[in-house]
């Protein structure tokens, strides 16, 4: 009975959690005061605040006593007064001592969203920046790298300083669409998550097609937001609204409707909704009800509305961060909200979508935004006409993304000598892009982008492949988020990678070879069965004149390489006396195809059946890696035909066959056994004999000058050791400032 | 002006690189952290060597026995809790399985606790348990989150200056279906690449890491760096004053070859150590790998993680033939782990080093994920069995799992939390999430469970929401 009562009792007084001054009191302060209490009325901190609390004694506080009506004038003063919740709220906070967790001070200010058009127009006009621009050798190896990602070759350097017009140059850059575009997708390869291959064993789309496609065309930028947030066809970036998902269950801030809420805000409003897609913001305006409402017009359903993740009971509606610039009806069709999202992102009274792409981009220019941070579009800016005209003058010209990149690098700001106070640009580290593909385009080195099929692989800029130990040290982000700016601080580790690291010494000793007219031999295949499971692959190939022939088999990522077995059947060459059959030395048996079950339902547990066994064949078996040699020397061989498969008792799954079959006729090398087709991405450099020669140019390429007499002494020191100290020139000149920074 | 003064003025000095933007700026545009608060608390530890059981360690088949099963066609899964026999340890009131014996003759030295439950995340994915384990939050996160690795690097720095403080041995980034995912969790995220891992892919090749590059000989690796110091000096560009960025980087590559040149370095060579002691830690890579730890704890590391190596169906990852491969996974860690710790002992220095043996969750026949709440099943076996390769624990079970700690100030010969008997083996006493465990760990080294840094101005707590608790009955 007592304990009845005694329970009834804490109901009754409505016990609660001591109250918390940022989940409970920040947003009250927020909202309903700091409209109007600024400046030295300002309620923003501690301080600020103990002029009306009086900690522990509500009834002494004249917070307490204006909000409440007990002494007027009533606070908010012409506002709707608080409601009885929050004023107790208040007041509990203030008998709990008015303890104070933030460290934010509480602020309200939303800047206006229409586009603005300054009285001065121009950006040399709008900045009056003093000082001369950058000589010619130093603007050709910039505007190179801004434009293309490529250093300016010692032939395109010249060209520019005989005719020595800018205008022309950065036209012709930009004209060349393929340098343009491999350069700006690692760009928004970040700003939009996308990572061709990497995957998390969950949903994961890429966009790399349609990306690359959309920098060639210059496709504008209206078009392609519209584009990622409405996507239409066969061809088209969803991924970005699939977002990056793992396999489970997620945080219901992080479902893919959540990251696609959170990703187009940040992306291209500059606004984070990353805190409020938890609960309302504490360190912002923005609330919780908003994040689902942007949601809700990528969902196919009503979204049910959770609070650090707990269901609230609450279903969101549609309803854009901006509501002046339109609503859509819930009950609309999905196809009708994405497309209504679209336009409301992108329609130009939404001034602050150029302003925040304007941002991005002369951030990238320039090494500081002129709002910074870049992804809190609210911050004042350094020049509020500079980002208002420049957004003015973009939108204008039809969101023309090449038109803005030409007004910025036209500009004698943008010409001016890096480390100058603003707006003078800072010295921007390479991107590790654009290390790996300087180093490329010095030595004619390039990196071979394969696939896993039977096909030829191509020469390629670093951006086309996975992430490995050189670029992820030197920054190269991980995608399981979009990226909006990236770490490009000098690191121990990082520099570890670069003294002593594995991919940087190859690309150098290979890349040396080929400067000195030693480039490794690389025979082509006469065949590649691309990556091989459990399948099996026929092979029939021409043979004539073949002195030897060489049958590889290579791991391609097999769990457990040392227990793949694998073996070559039905092996033959076909001669002028008819076949002549490969003696064999064991068998090999394919798993045959096994029987398909009957559909079951979707969270049915997988049903054991046991595995059908297949037969042996007499086979000529090999493990993984291997190499079979056969002379054919004046046997008059015309073809040669197998069947490579791997034993049916590799196909389990702590083994996982992966391999590749190549057969040649020659040595290979090992290195690349993928044939390689097609064009180099730049021109390969001269082969030229004598070190002076050599040194003139990795000097004219790699830093745009020629060396001091001083330096030429060194590096004909190092070149006394020929291709290894090449190499040593090479990795001593990457391992400068004046190298890794565009100045 | 001259274009070398042009390209001078380019790099910046140090005094406008201060007035514009500078490091400050940057590192909080960048998503970078500011540490707000960090309570002090003692240190009982001052090096953390995580022997990580990658794959889901059998718990009943390991540290945490049952009654046994034999195998014989026709058993029926739900009947089988153990197929090892138990044995005795050196503490009464502990029995562990057979295959463990060095272990267990060690066991007055642990403290064991058999009721780590970790998080409810859906159909099972190894990596997104094992990002979780590793970093106190589960994917997909708005941040980029630090390996607990980065974290105590960060916080506590390095032990000596020329050791990484952050370790990571035995774990290929590169291979296997999941790899990706499991370079997601190797970072060190909002901390900065300084704190990233330094990664030992093969112990038997570490010196690799800390060697002059493949091909090079000592002495060319030291005629380029003294080259390279001579090239740097005659550049023009710079005889205006120094820059910024290239003392930066000299700076740093400097740090890079004193690394590789220092005493520290030799840890990472075990052909240095003698025979008798290497061949009883050579059991395989994991096993080199902890003697590799050992090495490098005495060098002055900070935390140190040795991964018995995740491929999925692999190592401890038993999908088939559980019971064989587990008493392989046995042997191939009772004895480096005994010995690391009895070297630690006698070396004077496990009462400040910390050796935590844990894995991403434990297994069971039957249940995949946590009774009452079982997810998606990813094992094909029959409910009666015939074969051998269908006996042993192959599916994921995220209730329970044993953690054993050794040394860093924990109790010794302590037996902690208690899972069920029979079927369904839950926890019954004392469950410890990863968020407790991670402040438990923390604790022992001497940073709070609440440590915060702000990251795009929201906070970030070392432990999930600073909400971690550590389980003070477990130190002594």
């Amino acid at each position: 009975m007592f304990s009845i009562a005694a329970l009834s009792l804490i109901w009754s007084t409505g016990w609660s959690a001591p109250v918390d001054f940022a989940r409970d009191v920040h947003p009250i302060l927020l909202e309903r005061c700091a409209g109007c209490h600024k400046g030295d009325r300002a309620l923003n901190t501690r301080a600020e605040l103990l002029k009306v609390v009086v900690p522990g004694k509500a009834g002494e506080s004249l917070l307490i006593a204006r909000v409440s009506g007990k002494l007027p004038p009533q606070m908010p003063m012409g506002g709707r007064p608080l409601s009885a919740g929050e004023i107790d709220t208040l007041r509990r906070w203030i008998d709990e001592g008015a303890v104070w967790n933030s460290a934010q001070p509480v602020t309200g200010k939303r800047p206006p969203l229409a586009l603005r058009k300054p009285e001065s127009e121009g950006i040399d006009s709008i900045l009056q920046a003093p000082g001369n621009v950058v000589a010619d050798e130093v603007f050709v190896r910039r505007a190179y790298l801004d434009l293309w990602g490529l250093l300016p070759s010692p032939e395109q350097r010249s060209a520019f300083l005989k005719h020595n017009s800018r205008p022309k140059l950065i036209e012709a850059l930009l004209a060349n669409r393929q340098n343009y575009a491999e350069n700006w997708i690692s760009f928004w390869n970040d700003l939009l998550h996308n990572d061709e291959g990497v995957t998390y064993i969950g949903d994961r789309k890429s966009i790399t097609p349609w990306l690359l496609n959309a920098l060639k065309d210059n496709m504008p930028y209206d078009d392609f937001v519209r584009e990622l947030l409405n996507p239409r066809g066969k061809d088209a970036p969803d991924g970005f609204l699939t977002g990056v998902n793992w396999r489970g269950d997620v945080n219901a801030s992080q479902t893919p409707l959540m990251q696609a809420a959170q990703n187009s805000a940040q992306v291209f409003l500059g606004v984070n909704l990353k805190c409020n897609s938890c609960h309302d913001s504490f360190i912002s305006y923005w609330k919780l009800k908003e994040a689902y409402g942007l949601a809700s017009f990528f969902s196919k359903e009503p979204l049910e509305i959770y609070r650090c993740d707990i269901a609230t009971g609450q279903k969101s509606k549609p309803s854009f961060l901006y509501p002046e610039l339109g609503s859509i009806d819930e009950n609309a069709p999905l196809e009708d909200r994405e497309w209504a999202v679209a336009q409301f992102f992108t329609k130009p009274e939404n001034g602050r979508f150029a302003r925040t792409y304007v941002n991005r981009i002369w951030k990238r220019l320039f090494g500081w935004g002129i709002v910074e941070p870049i992804d809190d579009m609210d911050a004042t800016p350094y020049n509020r006409d500079l980002l208002d005209w420049l957004s003015w003058d973009f939108v204008e010209h039809g969101y023309d993304t090449q038109y803005l990149l030409k007004q910025i690098m036209s500009s004698r700001a943008y010409q001016l000598p890096v480390g100058g106070e603003k707006p003078a640009p800072v010295a921007r580290r390479l991107e590790p892009e654009e290390f790996v593909d300087a180093i490329s385009s010095i030595t004619g080195e390039w990196l071979v982008k394969e696939s896993s099929k039977a096909e030829p692989g191509s020469y390629s800029r670093d951006w086309r492949l996975k992430a490995n130990p050189l670029t992820r040290a030197l920054g190269r982000p991980m995608r399981d988020l979009a990226v909006t700016e990236r770490q490009r601080d000098i690191s121990t580790l990082q520099t570890l990678e670069l003294v002593n690291g594995q991919t940087l010494t190859s690309m150098l000793h290979l890349g040396a070879l080929r400067m000195m007219g030693k480039p490794e031999s690389v025979p082509d295949n006469l065949f590649d069965s691309g990556i091989i499971r459990s399948n099996k692959v026929s092979v029939d190939i021409d043979v004539t004149g073949s002195d030897e022939l060489r049958l590889l088999l290579v791991d391609s990522g097999s769990y457990d390489t040392a227990k793949v077995a694998a073996g070559w059947m039905r092996a033959e060459f076909l001669g002028p006396n008819g076949a002549v059959q490969l003696p064999t030395n064991g068998t090999v048996t394919p798993k045959p195809p096994q029987p398909k079950l009957p559909p079951q339902p979707p969270d049915a547990p997988p049903v054991y059946t046991p595995p059908i066994k297949g037969t042996p064949v007499d086979a000529i078996t090999a493990r993984v890696p291997s190499e079979l040699v056969y002379d054919i020397r004046g046997k008059g061989y015309t073809r040669f035909r197998a069947e490579v498969v791997a034993d049916e008792s590799s196909t389990t799954s702590d083994i996982s066959p992966q391999f590749r079959a190549f057969i040649f006729n020659r040595a290979p090398n090992i290195r690349q056994l993928v044939r390689v087709e097609g064009e180099r991405p730049q021109p390969l450099p001269p082969v030229l004999t004598g070190r002076d020669a050599i040194i003139t140019r990795v000097y004219e390429h790699a830093l745009g000058r020629d060396p001091s007499d001083a330096e030429r002494k060194i590096a004909r020191e190092f070149l006394q050791n020929g291709v290894d100290g090449l190499e040593d020139l090479l990795w001593a000149i990457l391992m400068s400032a004046e190298f890794q920074y565009i100045s | 002006m001259s274009v070398e003064q042009e390209l001078f003025r380019g790099l910046g000095r140090r005094e406008f690189m201060r007035g514009t933007l500078g490091g400050a700026l940057a590192a909080l545009t960048c998503g970078a952290a500011r540490l707000v608060a960090a309570p002090a608390i003692p240190a009982k530890a001052d090096t953390l060597i995580l022997l990580f059981m990658a794959g889901g360690m059998a718990q009943t088949e390991t540290f945490d026995p049952k009654r046994k099963t034999a195998f014989a066609p026709g058993l029926r899964g739900n009947e089988v809790l153990s197929t090892f026999d138990t044995i005795d340890t050196s503490v009464d009131n502990i029995k562990i399985s057979e295959g463990l014996e060095r272990i267990a003759k060690i066991m007055d030295r642990a403290t064991l606790v058999r009721s780590h439950r970790v998080g409810d995340l859906g159909a099972i994915l190894h990596t997104k348990h094992q990002y979780h384990w590793h970093t106190g939050y589960t994917p997909p996160q708005p941040l980029a989150v630090p390996h607990m690795g980065a974290m105590i690097a960060k916080s506590l720095g390095p032990r000596m200056p020329d050791v990484p403080p952050f370790i990571n041995i035995g774990q290929n980034l590169e291979l296997g279906a999941e790899s990706d995912a499991v370079k997601a969790f190797h970072t060190a995220g909002f901390l900065g690449t300084e704190f990233g891992p330094f990664l030992v892919d093969d112990p038997a090749d570490a010196t690799a890491r800390v060697r002059p590059p493949a091909g090079f000989s000592g002495e060319r690796f030291a005629r380029r760096y003294e080259a390279y110091k001579k090239l740097q000096a005659s550049n023009p560009v710079l005889k205006y004053g120094s820059s910024f960025q290239q003392d930066s980087l000299m700076k740093s590559v400097e740090s890079a070859h004193r690394l590789l040149a220092s005493p520290a370095a030799k840890a990472f060579d075990l052909s240095l150590e003698p025979q008798k002691s290497f061949d009883v830690y050579n059991t395989g890579k994991f096993g080199l790998g902890c003697l590799l730890a050992r090495r490098l704890a005495e060098a002055g590391a900070r935390f140190i993680e040795v991964s018995s190596e995740y491929i999925p169906f692999r190592f401890w990852d038993t999908h088939e033939n559980g019971h064989t491969r587990a008493m392989a996974m046995k042997q191939s860690v009772d004895r480096p782990v005994s010995q690391l710790i009895l070297d630690l002992e006698e070396r004077g220095m496990l009462d400040r080093t910390l050796v935590v043996m844990a894995s991403e969750f434990g297994r069971d026949f039957m249940t995949e994920g946590k009774p009452g709440k079982e997810v998606k099943q990813q094992v094909t076996q029959p409910d009666v069995i015939t074969l051998p390769q269908h006996y042993g624990m192959h599916r994921h079970f995220t209730e329970a799992g044993s953690v054993v700690m050794f040394g860093g100030g924990m109790k010794k010969g302590f037996l902690y939390g208690k899972t069920a008997d029979e079927r369904p083996c839950k926890i019954v006493e004392n469950p410890v999430t990863i968020d407790d465990l991670h402040a438990t760990i923390y604790t022992a080294l001497g940073i709070a469970p609440d440590t915060e840094y702000e990251v795009e101005k929201r906070p970030f707590y070392v432990t999930k929401d600073g909400k971690g608790k550590a389980v003070t009955e477990l130190f002594a």
